[in-house]
């Protein structure tokens, strides 16, 4: 892994660090989950895109995963409540 | 060897490929294999590993060569020129029993060299229900004909006799009679392309060009694996069938030169007909990985040595027999396809020289509709509802999705004009068009999917009937990138016309809500499209990238007037605030700023 | 018109994307040819250049030229040229509500990929779409809906029509309108009734009905067109007129015909208000030139290849007919006219040569050097070697013979860095090299055009190659053996061929009717459609001065069998009107010729027939000018041998000695024998070895194939 790397677009590598591409914000590791470090919130999905994400049904979310500091959404997932977090990281090379 | 006369070979094992092809459309003349583009042709070395994959549903470029390997195994010993075997058991090779394989060995001067082979959706296999997808299929048994590999030509003599054994169990045996004759003139045109070939370069300069060209490919991959980032990626979809939900689970692993795709975790086999054998998970995982990852590089087995896949046993991505997988090609195998896609976009993310080419999820969820039933000129027809291939592109990082843009597995499908639809069915549409919203909401926005609405004209029974085999309407599948959201689910809707004998809608350019009737939503089965009654479709957008907010408020403001998102979204979503179809810059930055401080006033009462 | 016992001319120019040919045949029997650039976008300027430099060995000005001219017959790049630019004037469409994305949506995914190479469709992520000429803000619902028999659903709305117009035109400030409706090609009265509003309430702005131009289903491919014509209208009316008025103060006073891309002319008049006819038309005229060669030659079965600078293009002439596009597309635009199919590659001289760094591998093309900065050895900046750079270091151009000495070519720089790109990094000598491309350039225009006859169902070895085009004498007798067609012919009007083919063309209009019968139909209901038909086009015909006796009519037929896509035009072969023999040969030729195209064993019979279209092409013969023919005399060409060079000779594996000949001291009956090189003025014939070359009464040279 080199600062040249990402995580995503949204989340950038510096010194073996995961930040926030848009503000520098220290979110871990990048050897590590870096949303433990981030603001998670669920939003029922028939609340999450307007009417064309209603489906009726219940039991289904839009987890954004905002930046603690600048608020920038960085990720998102689909999920049923009782699912994990889907993690991301990068492998130190050597 | 020489490069010049490599570079000859190369060039000619491709064009015997789009040969073949050719030969395939004008043989089957059939409106899903000419538009639907739903085939493949690929070319094999005498082990059966790929040599040569051409542009067509790419998850069938593993599974035929999987299919060329069980044929050798099964016919070791008894194997002439001028046979051809038909396989189509999902549990050997195939994806599902409709998708029949035709594999043919080439040889030259008498010896075994290569093989052809290729598939159609055949019109029929004889399923519970018409047309190949079954939702009511229970189990493997009741999809229709299947076999692990016959020998349907043998020494270039058709075999009479199994060929009125298989056309006796399947709907409509003259056109699967055309189907069939299509794929051999098919493999017959590769056949004898492949012995040109090698009469005039020999065949083990041939064999010595192929071993070339496969070694090359594993170079190149395995050189560009290197150049990315090691780590490990994480997706997930969600597959609902009758009120069921199945999880596909994915893990992928690069560390230098290799890639993992590891499944462990999904949910075992289901009930229904959504489930895939490994080797149609296998095809499913490889149909994004080449278009995305090996665009410049010849797709064959070396693309394949660097990749492994884990797929648990008994679970929806390796079901045991007798589970049900009709519904694969749409179900789990296209699941498999977005994991994929969805964890190799977000490597390439990862990557700075790779960046612009990762994809959020396109098109994730096609609703294989069959219409069927007897025309306006009398006639008992099927059809499949061509609007599926039309597909959304995914957002990408440089720009938004194509709005109805297709699909990644199979990069060159059509649609059919509504005009088409209407002359060979009962048929009338309300609308087709974009639908707005349904692009997933993203710095770049994903390409929108589409709406319609069909009610029956002048049908002579009054109707028509269709089979739908439709997931994903209570679960996105098109999943965003860094912070895009996912495109809109599908809906399928049967609007019953109200009791009071109103007349059915002429036209009903306000949408669904503007259609007459009760609405209940439909997602699997059979179902009737009678009297004044009408049937709503809307197909998924693609996946976003990034963070809306972040979104060009002007092209925020260009898509609103284009009806491609709502003013609602654009204030609730995008934080853009209009003013006479103009942005409002002020209370723009305003409302995005509020919807940051949200964003951590929310956690902050958490 | 020329005064009586003066010769009198036939001029006819064709704009292409680089030059303006013309080709001139005096009633004396002479043919004048002249060439001069293109100048796009004001094109009438390269046509009145193009016209002088033939007009000037003949010892006329122009207007003494013009004077005495009797038909002027005209083809143009202008239509394309908007398109491609973007440069028409800004258009406004309206459309069936519910259905106003159509044009945008294309037909789903098509509209991202078509129009691209394979290459760029195996990667996905970096595909778009051509915005649409008609943006979306411009494309108004109308509420209005005919169904499949063409009845109608909803009545047209005729005051959201005035609303709609008074819209595109003062707001969106569009100054043209195309108008298209869901089945409108069954039943145009909505769309009549929109050109009366328009012409109401807009009569300013330029209106195209999906209907007239494009009287087909497909209502995306029907709606293309009329948003194409709309577009490129104004400018094809405008382009017209002012050439026409150029002519007319030059003295010209007789009539101008316009080349269409389904190979007929049409009167200015007419052609001016179908600006999508005019896509294409040049390559269109270079088949039909070569039509008239292959029939004057005795070859009713001819590939006719050209290869410039930058494209190869293939047509494909069989049994003297030609061949149709099925979905012909303008830049990524389809739309729906009869064209004549030209397969066009991006493959020419200015094809870059390229090693793969990472295999080793060889490449030719797909980039091109075009004109600008050229091959290296144009000495105009180019650095990147090219096909033509690889003609010149096997010796199949001379350095000092290029365009007849006018330009002199830099073999050395073309040398030095073709080694240091190419043949160092392929580890062989420049020679070894140089020869390697060669073959692997002709081994793909093989494999290209093996692959256009496949997808016709045809087999190369049943015909005549034609050669056209500055690049392609130099590989067409290598890839004419490999493709064992029967014989290659460069033919001497091979560099106006375009402009050739103008005068090979006869007035022709195209007509048809939709419309879906079971092929058991009876011949009185058949008749029925093509008597009107007919009756229309012999008084159109009338009107443009034809006489009856020069009229021609052609029935033909659209068939297909049921359930299937793949449709056939079938010619009724027999007279007309129809009686029910006639119709069952009808359906015996279809079912002959669906499985000549589509092969053996596609033929579905038991699904039923059904007829789906039905085409009249009425035709008004032109005078047909002779081509001057000479007694062919001794075969000995030894006095046209301007000496020896060391050419590739494929028999050694390398470079040995070949004869040089200059074309302009050959005369008709001349043998030559491979291998051999044949300079003309404006390009050069390699005769490879275990060849001999011909030079007929017509001084076409013919290449024919020592039997092995």
């Amino acid at each position: 892994m080199s600062d040249q790397d990402r995580i995503s677009a949204s989340v950038a590598v510096m010194e073996g660090q995961a930040v926030c591409a848009a503000c520098g914000q220290d979110l871990g590791l990048a050897t590590e989950p870096w949303k433990e470090h981030a603001q998670r919130r669920e939003i029922p999905l028939a609340q999450a895109g307007g009417p064309a994400f209603d489906t009726g049904h219940e039991g289904v979310v839009l987890r954004h995963f905002y930046c603690p500091s600048c608020a920038a959404l960085l990720d998102t997932e689909t999920a049923m409540a009782e699912d994990p977090t889907l993690n991301d990281i990068l492998a130190s090379r050597g | 060897m020489d490069p010049m006369t490599f570079s000859i070979i190369r060039h000619r094992l491709f064009r015997i490929v789009d040969e073949a092809v050719i030969t395939l459309k004008h043989v089957s003349g059939s409106a899903i294999t000419n538009e639907g583009h739903d085939l493949m042709v690929s070319l094999y070395r005498a082990d059966g590993t790929l040599l040569m994959g051409g542009v067509g549903f790419l998850h069938h470029l593993t599974s035929a060569a999987e299919a060329c390997k069980s044929i050798i195994r099964r016919f070791e010993g008894d194997i002439h020129e001028g046979d051809i075997f038909l396989l189509n058991d999902p549990y050997t090779a195939a994806l599902h029993t409709s998708d029949i394989y035709l594999v043919s060995p080439i040889h030259h001067e008498g010896r075994l060299v290569a093989w052809s082979a290729c598939f159609v959706h055949v019109y029929d296999i004889g399923a519970v229900n018409p047309g190949g997808f079954a939702p009511q299929a229970p189990d493997i048994y009741t999809e229709g004909f299947s076999s692990p590999g016959i020998r349907l030509v043998s020494g270039g003599e058709m075999r009479q006799d199994v060929l009125d054994t298989i056309l006796n169990m399947v709907r409509s045996p003259e056109m699967v009679t055309l189907d069939l004759r299509s794929m051999i003139a098919c493999n017959n045109v590769a056949r004898d392309r492949m012995q040109s070939l090698m009469t005039k370069y020999g065949a083990e300069e041939v064999d010595t060009a192929c071993a070339e060209l496969v070694r090359q490919s594993e170079d190149l991959f395995r050189a560009r694996l290197s150049e990315l980032p090691d780590g490990q990626w994480q997706s997930r979809q969600y597959l609902d069938v009758n009120g069921v939900t199945a999880r596909v689970n994915l893990t992928m692993t690069k560390r230098e030169d290799r890639l993992i795709f590891d499944f462990s975790g999904s949910d075992p086999q289901s009930p229904y007909s959504i489930n895939c054998t490994k080797w149609a998970s296998l095809g499913g995982l490889f149909a994004p990985l080449f278009p995305l990852l090996c665009y410049d590089i010849t797709w064959n087995e070396g693309v394949l040595r660097p990749v492994e896949m884990i797929a648990p046993e008994g679970s929806i991505v390796n079901c045991t027999r007798p589970a049900p997988v009709s519904v694969a090609t749409v179900g789990a195998i296209q699941s498999v396809n977005n994991a994929a896609c969805s964890t190799i976009g977000k490597m390439l993310g990862a990557s700075e020289k790779y960046r612009d080419q990762s994809t959020a999820v396109w098109h994730a969820n096609h609703f294989a509709i069959f219409k069927f039933g007897r025309n306006q000129k009398g006639s008992e027809s099927i059809g499949i509802l061509t609007e599926t291939f039309a597909g959304a592109g995914g957002a990408r990082s440089f720009a938004d999705g194509v709005e109805i843009g297709g699909e990644i597995p199979n990069p060159i499908s059509r649609m059919a004009n509504v005009e088409t639809v209407e002359a060979a069915f009962p048929v009338r549409y309300l609308f087709r068009r974009r639908a707005p919203d349904s692009g997933g909401p993203g710095e770049f926005r994903g390409g929108t999917g589409g709406e319609l609405a069909l009610v029956p004209h002048k049908a002579p029974d009054g109707g028509i009937h269709y089979v739908i085999s439709g997931k994903g309407a209570r679960h996105p599948m098109s999943e965003g990138l860094a912070g895009g959201y996912p495109g809109a689910p599908n809906s399928y809707v049967w609007i019953k016309a109200p009791e009071d004998g109103a007349n059915a809608p002429v036209t009903a350019a306000g949408g669904l809500d503007a259609i007459p009737g009760t609405q209940e939503r439909v997602s699997w089965g059979v179902y009737p499209l009678m009297g004044r009654d009408a049937l709503y479709v809307r197909w998924n957008g693609g996946g976003g990238h990034g963070d809306p907010i972040v979104r060009d408020p002007d092209a925020v403001c260009r898509d609103v007037a284009a009806g491609l998102v709502t003013a609602q979204s654009a204030g609730d979503i995008y934080g853009v605030v209009l003013n006479d179809g103009a942005v409002d810059e002020t209370e723009t930055q305003a409302k995005r700023k509020g919807i940051r401080s949200a964003r951590l006033a929310q956690e902050a009462a958490e | 018109m020329a005064g009586t016992g003066e010769t009198s001319y036939l001029v006819a120019t064709d704009v292409g994307g680089t030059c303006t040919d013309t080709i001139i045949f005096g009633t004396d029997g002479v043919i004048h040819i002249g060439k001069a650039l293109s100048t796009p976008p004001d094109f009438a300027t390269g046509v009145l250049n193009s016209i002088v430099s033939a007009a000037e060995p003949m010892g006329l000005s122009l207007e003494e030229l013009l004077v005495r001219t009797h038909l002027f017959i005209h083809g143009s790049t202008v239509v394309d040229n908007a398109v491609l630019t973007r440069d028409g004037t800004p258009t406004g469409l309206l459309t069936t509500q519910g259905f106003e994305d159509t044009l945008n949506v294309t037909r789903g995914a098509y509209g991202r990929w078509s129009g691209l190479t394979e290459d760029r469709i195996k990667n996905p992520v970096q595909t778009d779409r051509a915005p649409a000429l008609a943006p979306r803000d411009a494309v108004v619902g109308i509420p209005e809906r005919m169904d499949s028999d063409g009845e109608v659903v909803v009545p047209l709305d005729e005051a959201a029509v005035e609303r709609a117009v008074r819209f595109l035109v003062e707001e969106k400030t569009v100054g043209a309108i195309a108008v298209s409706f869901l089945w409108s090609f069954l039943n145009t009265d909505h769309e009549r009734q929109v050109r009366d509003i328009v012409r109401r309430v807009a009569p300013g702005a330029y209106v195209t009905l999906s209907s007239d131009i494009a009287p087909s289903p497909g209502e995306y491919e029907r709606t293309s067109t009329a948003v194409i014509n709309a577009y490129a209208g104004q400018i094809t009316n405008d382009y017209l007129t002012s050439l026409q008025d150029l002519l007319a103060g030059k003295g010209y006073a007789g009539a101008t015909m316009v080349m269409q891309g389904y190979g007929g002319l049409l009167p200015a008049a007419e052609a001016a208000d179908r600006a999508v006819g005019m896509i294409e038309c040049g390559p269109a005229a270079g088949v039909i030139g070569a039509k008239f060669l292959g029939d004057l030659m005795g070859d009713p079965d001819v590939i006719a290849a050209d290869m410039g600078g930058t494209t190869f293009k293939v047509g494909v002439i069989q049994d003297g007919k030609l061949e149709y596009a099925r979905e012909p597309m303008v830049d990524r635009f389809h739309y729906l006219a009869p064209k004549i199919e030209v397969v066009s590659i991006g493959a020419g001289g200015g094809s870059i040569i390229s090693v793969d760094p990472r295999t080793g591998v060889p490449h030719v093309g797909p980039r091109s050097a075009g004109a600008r900065p050229g091959p290296i050895c144009y000495g105009q900046g180019g650095e990147e070697p090219t096909l033509t750079d690889v003609m010149l270091l096997i010796g199949y151009m001379d350095p000092g013979q290029f365009l007849g000495g006018s330009i002199t070519l830099d073999r050395e720089k073309a040398e030095r860095i073709f080694k240091e790109k190419i043949a160092d990094p392929l580890g062989v000598s420049t020679q070894e090299a140089a020869i390697g491309i060669y073959r692997i350039a002709s081994a793909q225009i093989t494999d290209l055009i093996r692959e256009i006859t496949v997808e016709r169902g045809l087999d190369p070895r049943d015909f005549v190659l034609h050669s056209f085009g500055g690049s392609c004498g130099m590989l067409a007798a290598a890839f004419g053996r490999e493709l064992s067609v029967r014989r290659v012919v460069i033919p001497y009007t091979a560099s106006v061929n375009c402009a050739f083919g103008l005068v090979s063309a006869d007035v022709a209009h195209e007509y048809s009717v939709t419309k879906s019968l079971p092929a058991t139909t009876g011949a009185a209901e058949i008749n029925a459609i093509f008597t009107p038909m007919e009756e229309q086009a012999r008084a159109q015909l009338a009107a443009e001065g034809i006489a009856a006796d020069r009229m021609r009519m052609k029935w033909s037929v659209d068939l297909r069998y049921s359930r299937q896509v793949h449709e056939v035009t079938t010619e009724i072969a027999a007279g007309s009107p129809l009686d029910d023999a006639g119709v069952a040969q009808l359906v015996d030729d279809f079912e002959a010729l669906y499985e000549r195209k589509y092969g053996r064993g596609s033929a579905y019979r038991e699904a039923g027939i059904e007829m789906t279209m039905f085409r009249l092409t009425a035709r008004g013969l032109m005078p047909r000018p002779t081509l001057p023919a000479e007694e062919e005399g001794e075969t000995d060409a030894s006095a046209a041998r301007t000496g020896i060079r060391d050419i590739y000779v494929e028999a050694e594996g390398g470079m040995a000695p070949g004869d040089i000949y200059d074309f302009e001291k050959l005369s008709p009956g001349n043998h030559l024998k491979g291998p051999a090189v044949i300079h003309t003025p404006i390009t050069t014939i390699a005769l490879p070895d275990r060849m001999t070359a011909r030079m007929d009464r017509w001084r076409n040279i013919v290449v024919e194939f020592d039997a092995d």
